[in-house]
C-alpha cells in the first residue's frame, strides 16, 4: 500500500470517529445539554473531517461539510441559536455527511437530491439569524440579545410634556448565575445603546487579587447613564428581564441631568444617592486614577479566565471520558491471541508429561508447573480483553436507524440507550449489529403504536425505545424495550395455529404464546411492510443470537410495551463445552446447547419406524440421534444402554438426545477455524486443540439434529446440501 | 500463482523432491512452509478419501492431504516415517501427507519438460512437467491443481458470507 493510500485509510478510520463523535454531541445537545464543549465537539468533528478532506480532494465531502461547518459555527459563536428544530437539521445533516465519508471511501454515491436539500437547509440555518430566530428568542430565556428590536410606544412619550431628552442611570451588578446561564453583560450594555447614548462606568472596586479570583463568580458592576429622547424605565427594564434576578439591578431616572420631568415617584433620598455615586464617578474620571485603564485590562480577564476555567473542565472530561489508546491492527492482536491459546496448550501438555513422570504434587517442578497455569491464564484473560470493546460502537448506529424509521412509520420515537460502555468481544459486536437493527426496527414498527394511537390509550405521543447493556455473570445482556402495546397474544396464537405452528387446543402459558413469534415461518405484519417484513422474522434473529452462543428471551406486558433480553457471551473465542467421546473420537458439544445428560434405559428407547429411535424423557419423546453414525464415523449404533445421552435444545427450540459413548468433562476451550485452511464440515461448527495437543471437533448441534437420509453422507454434495448456511452462522472468531 | 511464470521464463527455480511409492515428484520451494513428522490426525467426518483429518500446526488447524490418495495412486497407511509438508496453497495452508522427502534441487527453468501425453487425466490435472536429474525421472507437480475442489468450495463460501 503506497504511504497515500495508507494516510487515507487513517483518515477513513478518523473519520468514523468523528462521525461517531458528532452524533453523541448532537445527542446530548437534543437532550438539552447547554454546555458549550459539546458545541465545540460537534464543531471540531466536522471541520476535521473537512479538513482531512480537502488533503484529499474530495470534493462532494468538502463542499457539504464546509456547509455544515458554517452553520456549525454560528451556533458556536451564539450568532444563532440550537433549538431542537435545528438540531433535529443538524443530526439529519450528520447522517448526510456519514453516507458522503462512506460514498468518498468505497467509491459509491450519496442521494444528490438529499444532499442537496439538507445543504441548502444548513445554509438556511446557518443565515437565518433575522426575525425567525428574534421570535424565538423572546420565547425562552437563553436568546441572544443582541440585535433585538425593543417595542415601546412612542405616542405615550411625545404625548408627556416635551422633555428633549431623558437620562436613566442604571446600576447593572451581575451575579455569578447570570454568566452560568450563559447571559453576558456586554450584550446586554450593547443593548442599551439602542435605546439612546450610553456613557458607561465599570466599577471594579469588588474584583479582587488575581490568586483569589474565582473565575466562576462576577466581581464587576456597570453603572450605565441611558440617555435619548425615548427612553423609558419599562424599555430599560426589558432590556434586562432576561437576567432579572441574577443581578442587582437599580433604574432611576436622572432628574438632576437634563429633563424636567416631574420625578414624583422618585425620593429624595433615592436622588441623593444617585447624586454622590455619579459625583464619585465623576471625580474620579476626573482625576483619571488608574480604575479606568485598570479596569480596560482587567474587564476581559475574568472572562477569558472563565473560558480557560471551562477549558480545561472540558479538557479534563475529554479525557476521563476517552482515556490513552493506540490503534493496532486486528491481525496482530488475533496472532497474539493465537500465540496465548497455543501457549495455554503447551502448558497444559507440559504438565501432563509432568504428572506422567510421577513427580510429587508438592515437589518444585510441579509447584512451579501451577505457577504457570496461573501466569498463562492471566495472559490469556488479559490478551481476550483487548479484543474487547464496548458496544458503543454498534449502538451508535441506532439513533440514526430511528430517526429513519419514524419518518418513514410516521411514528414519534425517542431511543434511550444505557450502558453503551460495556465491552465485549469485538467479533460478537460485529454480529450483533444485524439481530439489534433488525429488533430495533420491529419494537418501533410493530411495538409503537401510531402517536394518535398512544395519545388516546394516555401515553404521551412519543414512544420510546430503550436500548441497554451490562454484564451479569460472565455474559453481556443486552435489553431492547418499547412502551408499545405489547404483544397481542391472541392474535399471535391465532396466526400460530393458522400456520400450522401449533394446535389448535394447544394450551399455552403467556410467555409461551410470546415465544412463539420466534419459531420460523411466524410472522405478525398483517401487511408485509418495507421496514421489518422482509420475510425474515424472529427465527432468523434467534437464530443469529444463538450461533453467538447467546440466548434470547422475550416479556412483554399489553398496553405497557415488550422487553427483549438477550444474552450473549462476552467473547467468541472460547466455549464452555462437554468434552465427549463417540467411536473412539473426541468430540465437544457447547455447554449453552446442552440441557442434561443422561443414562438411557432400554425401555425409554423405542424405535420408530425402519430406522429411527426416539426416547421418552419425562412423558415427551424426542430424537435419539447416534452422533457417531450421523457424522458417519461408524455403521452400527451399540446399544443406546451402553452410552450417554444428551438433551440439547437447537432453534427454534427444538430438542433431541444426542448419543455419545462417554462424557470426559467439562472444560473451557479455544475456538479454531476448520475453514481458515480448510472449508466448513457438515455437523462440525469448529476445532479446537486439547491439552494433548490433538485437534477435538465442536459439534454443530442444530446441524447434527437435522434428520437426513442415509447414504448421502458419504458424498461431499450431499453432504453441504444438509446445511449449505452453515459458513455463515459459525461463531468462527479466531481463525487461525 | 508465480510457478507457471518460472517455468516460462527460464529463470532458476528450486524445488523441493519427495517420493510417493516409487515415484518421485517435487513441488516449488517457494510454496514449502516446513516439513514434519507425522503426527495422529483427527478424522474430519463427511470428507473425500483423501483428506486425512486435521492435525495441530502450532494453533492452526491444519489440513492433511494424502497426496497419494489424491493422485490415484494407493491411499497411504501412514506411519512415524512418513512426513508432511507443509505448503501455502492461496490463503490456505495444507499439509501433504509423502512416503519421504528428497532433495533440494535448482534447476534452470527451460530444463522442464512437457508432460508427455499420456491418456490418465490425474496426471494431465497435476503433472504439470518432467525432470530429467541423474537418470530420474521427477514430476513436476501443480499444487492449485492438488486441491481444485477444497479451492473451488473454499473460494464459494467466502462468497457467500
Amino acid at each position: 500500500m503506497d504511504p497515500l493510500a495508507a494516510i487515507k485509510v487513517t483518515f477513513f478510520q478518523e473519520c468514523e470517529e468523528q462521525l461517531a463523535e458528532l452524533e453523541t454531541g448532537l445527542l446530548s445537545m437534543e437532550g438539552g445539554d447547554q454546555d458549550p464543549e459539546i458545541v465545540n465537539a460537534v464543531f471540531r468533528a466536522v471541520h476535521s473531517i473537512k479538513g482531512g478532506a480537502g488533503a484529499f480532494s474530495l470534493e462532494d465531502l468538502v463542499r457539504f461539510s464546509h456547509v455544515f461547518e458554517t452553520a456549525l459555527d454560528r451556533i458556536r459563536s451564539g450568532a444563532i441559536e440550537a433549538d431542537q428544530d435545528a438540531i433535529k437539521l443538524l443530526l439529519r445533516s450528520a447522517d448526510v455527511l456519514a453516507d458522503h465519508v462512506r460514498a468518498a471511501r468505497d467509491g459509491g454515491t450519496v442521494d444528490v437530491g438529499r444532499s442537496q436539500a439538507m445543504a441548502e437547509a444548513l445554509a438556511a440555518l446557518a443565515e437565518g439569524d433575522g426575525s425567525a430566530e428574534t421570535e424565538e428568542d423572546t420565547g425562552d430565556g437563553f436568546g441572544e440579545f443582541e440585535f433585538k428590536p425593543v417595542a415601546f410606544d412612542m405616542g405615550e412619550i411625545t404625548a408627556e410634556p416635551a422633555p428633549t431628552s431623558t437620562t436613566f442611570n442604571v446600576r447593572f451588578y451581575p451575579q455569578a448565575a447570570l454568566y452560568q446561564k450563559a447571559n453576558e453583560s456586554a450584550l446586554l450594555l450593547r443593548e442599551l445603546t439602542r435605546l439612546g447614548d450610553i456613557e458607561v462606568e465599570l466599577d471594579a472596586s469588588g474584583l479582587p487579587m488575581l490568586a483569589e479570583l474565582n473565575p466562576e463568580d462576577a466581581y464587576l458592576g456597570w453603572t450605565i447613564a441611558v440617555t435619548g429622547e425615548t427612553v423609558t424605565e419599562a424599555a430599560v427594564r426589558e432590556v434586562f428581564e432576561w437576567v432579572d434576578g441574577d443581578c442587582y439591578l437599580d433604574i432611576v431616572q436622572a432628574g438632576a441631568a437634563a429633563a424636567l420631568t416631574p420625578a414624583s415617584e422618585m425620593s429624595v433620598d433615592a436622588m441623593g444617592g444617585e447624586v454622590d455615586v455619579l459625583a464619585l464617578i465623576r471625580a474620579a474620571q476626573e482625576a483619571e486614577i488608574s480604575p479606568s485603564p485598570a479596569v480596560a485590562i482587567s474587564a476581559p480577564e475574568p472572562a477569558k479566565a472563565k473560558e480557560q476555567a471551562l477549558d480545561a473542565k472540558a479538557q479534563a472530561t475529554a479525557r476521563e471520558a476517552s482515556p490513552q489508546t493506540i490503534r493496532v491492527d486486528l491481525e496482530r492482536v488475533d496472532r497474539l491471541i493465537d500465540l496465548v491459546g497455543e501457549l495455554v496448550i503447551n502448558q497444559a501438555m507440559l504438565a501432563q508429561r509432568v504428572a506422567e513422570c510421577g513427580l510429587q504434587r508438592a515437589s518444585s517442578v510441579a509447584v512451579g508447573l501451577d505457577d504457570l497455569e496461573h501466569l498463562t491464564r492471566e495472559i490469556q484473560d488479559s490478551v481476550m480483553a483487548i479484543r474487547a470493546q464496548p458496544v458503543k460502537s454498534v449502538f451508535q448506529r441506532f439513533p440514526r436507524l430511528v430517526r429513519e424509521i419514524a419518518a418513514m412509520t410516521g411514528k414519534e420515537v425517542r431511543l434511550i440507550m444505557d450502558g453503551e460502555n460495556t465491552e465485549v468481544d469485538k467479533t460478537v459486536i460485529e454480529r450483533l449489529s444485524d439481530p439489534l437493527t433488525h429488533m430495533i426496527r420491529n419494537a418501533i414498527d410493530h411495538g409503537l403504536e401510531a402517536p394518535e394511537d398512544r395519545v388516546a390509550a394516555g401515553k404521551p405521543r412519543e414512544g420510546v425505545v430503550r436500548l441497554a447493556a451490562l454484564h451479569r455473570s460472565g455474559r453481556i445482556v443486552i435489553e431492547i424495550s418499547d412502551d408499545g402495546r405489547g404483544i397481542n397474544r391472541s392474535r399471535v396464537k391465532q396466526i400460530a395455529v393458522d400456520k400450522g405452528l401449533i394446535a389448535p387446543d394447544a394450551n399455552l402459558s403467556d410467555e409461551e404464546i410470546d415465544n412463539l413469534i420466534f419459531m420460523a415461518g411466524f410472522s405478525t405484519a398483517a401487511t408485509v411492510s418495507d421496514i421489518s417484513g422482509r420475510g425474515v422474522g424472529m427465527d432468523v434473529v434467534r437464530r443469529s443470537i444463538q450461533s453467538l452462543g447467546g440466548r434470547i428471551n422475550i416479556s412483554s406486558r399489553p398496553g405497557q410495551g415488550s422487553t427483549f433480553t438477550l444474552s450473549l457471551p462476552l467473547t467468541l473465542a472460547v466455549l464452555d463445552g462437554m468434552v465427549v467421546t463417540v467411536a473412539g473420537q473426541t468430540l465437544v458439544a457447547p455447554l449453552t446447547a446442552i440441557i442434561e445428560s443422561l443414562q438411557p434405559k432400554a425401555a425409554d428407547v423405542r424405535s420408530l419406524g425402519p430406522n429411527a429411535q426416539v426416547i421418552a424423557i419425562r412423558d415427551s419423546h424426542v430424537p435419539l440421534i447416534d452422533i457417531g453414525r450421523s457424522l458417519g464415523y461408524r455403521t452400527v449404533t451399540p446399544p443406546p444402554t451402553e452410552g450417554v445421552a444428551l438433551l440439547v435444545e437447537g432453534e427454534g427450540g427444538a430438542r433431541a438426545a444426542l448419543m455419545v459413548d462417554a462424557i470426559q468433562g467439562q472444560r473451557q476451550v479455544v475456538i479454531k477455524s476448520l475453514e481458515a485452511n480448510y472449508r466448513p464440515v457438515p455437523g462440525i461448527a469448529a476445532a479446537t486443540i486439547l491439552g494433548d495437543g490433538r485437534v477435538a471437533l465442536i459439534l454443530d448441534i442444530d446441524a447434527v439434529m437435522v434428520p437426513k437420509p442415509h447414504g448421502a453422507a458419504a458424498t461431499t454434495s450431499g453432504a453441504d446440501a444438509v446445511r449449505p448456511t452453515a459458513a455463515s452462522d459459525l461463531p468462527l472468531a479466531m481463525a487461525g | 500463482m508465480t510457478e507457471p511464470t518460472h517455468a516460462q521464463t527460464g529463470e532458476r527455480m528450486e524445488l523441493i523432491s519427495f517420493r510417493i511409492g516409487e515415484q518421485e515428484f517435487c513441488v516449488d520451494i517457494m510454496s514449502v512452509r516446513e516439513i514434519r513428522g507425522w503426527t495422529p490426525a483427527t478424522p474430519l467426518p463427511q470428507s473425500p478419501g483423501f483428506v486425512k483429518g486435521v492435525i495441530n500446526l502450532r494453533g492452526a488447524v491444519l489440513p492433511i492431504v494424502d497426496l497419494a490418495a489424491r493422485m490415484g495412486l494407493a491411499m497411504t497407511e501412514p506411519s512415524e516415517r512418513h512426513v508432511i509438508i507443509v505448503t501455502r496453497i492461496g490463503d490456505q495452508q495444507v499439509g501433504l501427507l509423502v512416503d519421504a522427502v528428497c532433495d533440494i534441487i535448482t534447476i534452470g527453468g527451460d530444463a522442464v519438460q512437457q508432460t508427455p501425453d499420456v491418456a490418465c487425466e490425474t496426471v494431465k490435472t497435476f503433472v504439470k512437467g518432467l525432470l530429467a536429474l541423474e537418470g530420474r525421472m521427477i514430476s513436476l507437480i501443480s499444487l492449485e491443481y492438488v486441491l481444485p475442489e477444497l479451492r473451488a468450495e473454499a473460494t464459494g463460501v467466502e462468497l457467500a458470507a
